[in-house]
């Protein structure tokens, strides 16, 4: 019973509705009525019939119908209110005069070098950005209606760009801006980026509301792939990546920060390194945690001695290997990409003129290129040593046995004679005369004099330096004192051949044009003897080198300091020279006058002959 | 005319092959020395030559030790012990060459198969042959593959000293082949020692007194 009169009363909610909709807290009372009105229905005859058919009807119109037609309206039409009260609302000042042609898809513009760019604008990115708030021309100054820049050309989109980008700082004032470092060579530079390279021109935004969600090196690159100086050293020195050449690098899956360890998305640390150079030599740290055992190498390598000496432009690894465009191996072995002839240009351009070199060239690849035989990491001094015959030999492995054919005495030639010298046939050359340990044949260091000189290394030094080069007397005097200074300063000087700079031996040619003839070397009148050199290894392979006197080679004084070098015709002692003329003479006067007294006393023996008989 | 059998087959073999290779060695080891002075033949072919007749020198040398030890005629060579006597023979021999000789005064040695030299010849003939010829010739050989023998190289004062040892005898042996030659040109005819160095024979002048 009480269900039937709920429908029913629902069913005269039309008649109740005309009065207003009752509040949630008159219900109650509203329930009662109805109850009450239901009653007088069944008295009302065919009206109620009526009612009773379309009451239902106007129920279900206002309970269903209208509901969902309010709904369609909310959802459709409003939306569409809010937006157009924003374009009318948020679009500031003459903006909407500009926005009606630049809101239209596919309008572009020409700059004088043909590059097109488009020139509709998006109003909905424009309100959303921060600029907002501002009219068109509040950024692109000088542009009115009057004055619109259909006329008006621009070189380039980077012209225009730059153009535009100079409004920002009508707002954003210098003094702020210096106050952030990225923005400080904005403001000094040039060529610095213009702002809308980093922060977007119509959809202008904060950098840091977007770039964080960036990964990897793409964080990074956002503005190191931009045309970027370093505030650091004068901001002279680019901060620029080129990406391209990182995809190509053979570390192309390598991140960023795995060899710019020091950096992250929170550090960024600036003026780490007072300039690129001390960063280069700084960064072969970052190598070695990788390349552990070729820096090893390198820790042994005249390059990375004279590092350690001071010499800051000594190579590091990014100096041939580059940094962000690391290469494979085989191509620091080829002509274009060896990086050697970057600090050795004279001696490269002298490998190229080389039997090597020209055999590099034709195409012949396995033909020897620098590391062939100077090694890649552990680069050694190789003027006054053996290394590189080894190296020589290491590909002719046949030579000693070929100049066994004809060079009599051929491993002493070849231990005391660089290759060069013969293969280098236009080199120049001279005798190089090192101090050794006359035990072990090894050298005799300059820090091993210093050691045992202590301070009077300095008048030793003084010494090796006379005007005209050493005689033969210092020479002498120098072995002298050393050997005086105990068992283990029994030194000599051991004399090699060689040529005379790097350049020369460079210069190998065929085989054909090498020296063959023994008198260029074995002959008193030979030139490979006017250049004299006093040699004395530092512990890091180089040597310190003085000029000598011709003489000391031919010389009594250096019969016992340099005891072991002696080239047949060439460098012998000129008092013995001398002794033997004397000899020779003497032998050839003893029948010379003998024979004349002989004859001066013939009447002599005559007389007592004749006496006799 | 008197002839004693003086030079043995052996002795004589020995005397002309010394001789050749003296000169050769002589010559070649000028070209050697002395290369923008003399130019008789190529460098290399003058070190070869030198090393070939250095080491037929080596060869002659043994056949001249052995035939003098085995033959016992060693003794030729061993001059006067007493050393009196010896310088008193020496004085009278070279007071011979420097004065007697001109004079017309007989040689106070006269060369016989048991007693060949004269005083001042076994002396000069032994210290050559036990002392320079062998000194030349060890010199020689380390100078002739000086890495082969560095180490006595080193250990005999280093590779000039060895050359220069070399060097020196080499210009004493020069100096030495003029005197010999001069001297063997002083028997009784200028071609009479010579001649017994072929033959073996010398022929003796007959003395005054006969």
């Amino acid at each position: 019973m009480l269900k039937n009169s709920v429908v029913q009363n629902a069913l005269h909610m039309p008649r109740l509705n005309r009065r207003g909709l009752p509040g949630i807290t008159g219900y109650g009372s509203f329930m009662e009525g109805v109850l009450k009105k239901s009653e007088g229905i069944e008295c009302r005859g065919l009206n109620s019939v009526w009612a009773l058919l379309l009451g239902p009807l106007l129920g279900m119109l206002y309970v269903v119908f209208l509901p969902l037609v309010f709904l369609l309206f909310v959802l459709m039409v409003l939306p569409g209110m809010v937006m157009a009260k924003s374009e009318t609302v948020e679009l500031q000042g003459d903006s909407q005069i500009c926005m009606g042609c630049h809101v239209s898809h596919g309008m572009t513009k020409k700059f004088k070098n043909n590059e097109e760019i488009s020139i509709s604008v998006d109003a909905k990115q424009l309100v959303a950005s921060v600029h907002s708030f501002l009219g068109c021309t509040d950024c692109h100054q000088g542009i009115s209606m009057g004055d619109h820049p259909s006329g008006r050309e621009f070189k380039s989109r980077e012209d225009f760009v730059a153009s535009t980008a100079k409004a920002c700082r009508s707002c954003h004032s210098d003094e702020t801006l210096m106050k952030k470092r990225m923005h400080y060579q904005a403001i000094t530079q040039a060529k610095a980026p213009p702002c809308v390279e980093c922060h977007g021109s119509h959809d202008v935004k904060r950098v840091a509301q977007w770039k964080p969600s960036l990964d990897g090196n793409q964080y990074c690159l956002t503005c190191h792939k931009k045309n970027l100086l370093s505030s650091a050293n004068g901001g002279k020195e680019s901060r620029t990546v080129n990406e391209a050449q990182l995809k190509h690098s053979v570390h192309n899956n390598h991140k960023c920060l795995d060899c710019h360890s020091s950096f992250s998305k929170e550090k960024h640390p600036i003026g780490h390194f007072a300039n690129r150079r001390s960063q280069s030599i700084a960064f072969s740290d970052a190598c070695k945690r990788c390349h552990a055992d070729k820096f090893k190498m390198v820790e042994g390598s005249i390059h990375f001695s004279m590092l350690k000496s001071g010499n800051l432009n000594a190579p590091v690894c990014t100096d041939c290997h580059g940094f962000h465009n690391v290469s494979p191996k085989a191509t620091y072995e080829t002509l274009s990409g060896v990086p050697c002839k970057n600090c050795h240009k004279e001696v490269f351009s002298a490998y190229m003129e080389s039997v090597h070199g020209k055999a590099k060239f034709s195409g012949h690849n396995n033909a020897p290129i620098c590391s062939s035989c100077h090694r890649a990491h552990d680069i050694k001094v190789t003027a006054l040593t053996g290394k590189i015959k080894s190296a020589c030999l290491g590909c002719h492995k046949n030579a000693e046995d070929l100049h066994r054919k004809w060079l009599p005495n051929t491993a002493l030639h070849l231990d005391n004679i660089s290759c060069a010298v013969c293969h280098s046939p236009d080199a120049g050359r001279g005798i190089y005369l090192r101090l050794v340990n006359k035990d072990t044949g090894e050298p005799f260091t300059e820090e091993q004099i210093k050691k045992l000189l202590g301070k009077n290394y300095n008048d030793f030094n003084g010494k090796m330096s006379p005007h005209g080069g050493i005689d033969d007397t210092a020479l002498y005097n120098i072995v002298g004192r050393l050997n005086k200074k105990g068992a283990d300063a029994r030194v000599t000087f051991l004399g090699r051949m060689e040529v005379g700079k790097g350049i020369d031996a460079h210069q190998l040619t065929f085989k054909q044009k090498a020296i063959r003839e023994c008198d260029r070397c074995h002959s008193a009148n030979s030139d490979f003897f006017k250049n004299v050199t006093v040699a004395i290894i530092k512990a890091d392979g180089k040597s310190v080198r003085f000029s000598a006197k011709q003489e000391v080679l031919g010389s009594l004084f250096a019969i016992l300091p340099v005891n072991q070098f002696y080239v047949l015709g060439s460098t012998r002692l000129k008092l013995l020279d001398f002794v033997g003329v004397l000899m020779v003479m003497g032998g050839a006067a003893v029948p010379l006058v003998h024979l004349t007294i002989r004859k001066l006393t013939a009447p002599i023996r005559k007389r007592r002959k004749e006496g006799h008989k | 005319m008197k002839r004693i059998d003086l030079h043995p087959l052996p002795v004589r073999v020995w005397h002309w092959i010394n001789a050749t290779s003296f000169i050769v060695l002589i010559v070649t080891g000028v070209q050697i020395r002395y290369r923008e002075l003399v130019n008789i033949m190529e460098f290399r072919n003058a070190v070869d030559i030198h090393n070939d007749f250095g080491f037929i020198l080596i060869g002659n040398f043994f056949i001249w030790l052995l035939f003098y030890l085995f033959s016992g005629k060693i003794k030729l060579y061993i001059p006067e012990l007493n050393p009196k006597k010896l310088i008193a023979g020496s004085i009278n021999q070279a007071k011979f060459y420097g004065y007697g000789i001109f004079m017309g005064d007989p040689n106070p040695h006269h060369p016989m198969p048991d007693d060949k030299f004269n005083p001042m010849q076994k002396t000069a003939y032994l210290a050559i042959m036990v002392l320079l010829i062998p000194a030349q010739i060890i010199t020689g050989l380390l100078l002739w593959d000086v890495k082969l023998f560095q180490k006595w190289t080193t250990l005999a004062g280093g590779l000039k000293i060895v050359d220069s040892v070399h060097v020196f005898l080499f210009l004493f042996f020069t100096s030495f082949m003029f005197v010999h030659i001069y001297l063997a040109t002083l028997g009784h005819t200028p071609f009479a020692h010579i001649k017994a160095m072929f033959t073996g024979y010398e022929e003796l002048e007959e003395e005054r007194h006969h």
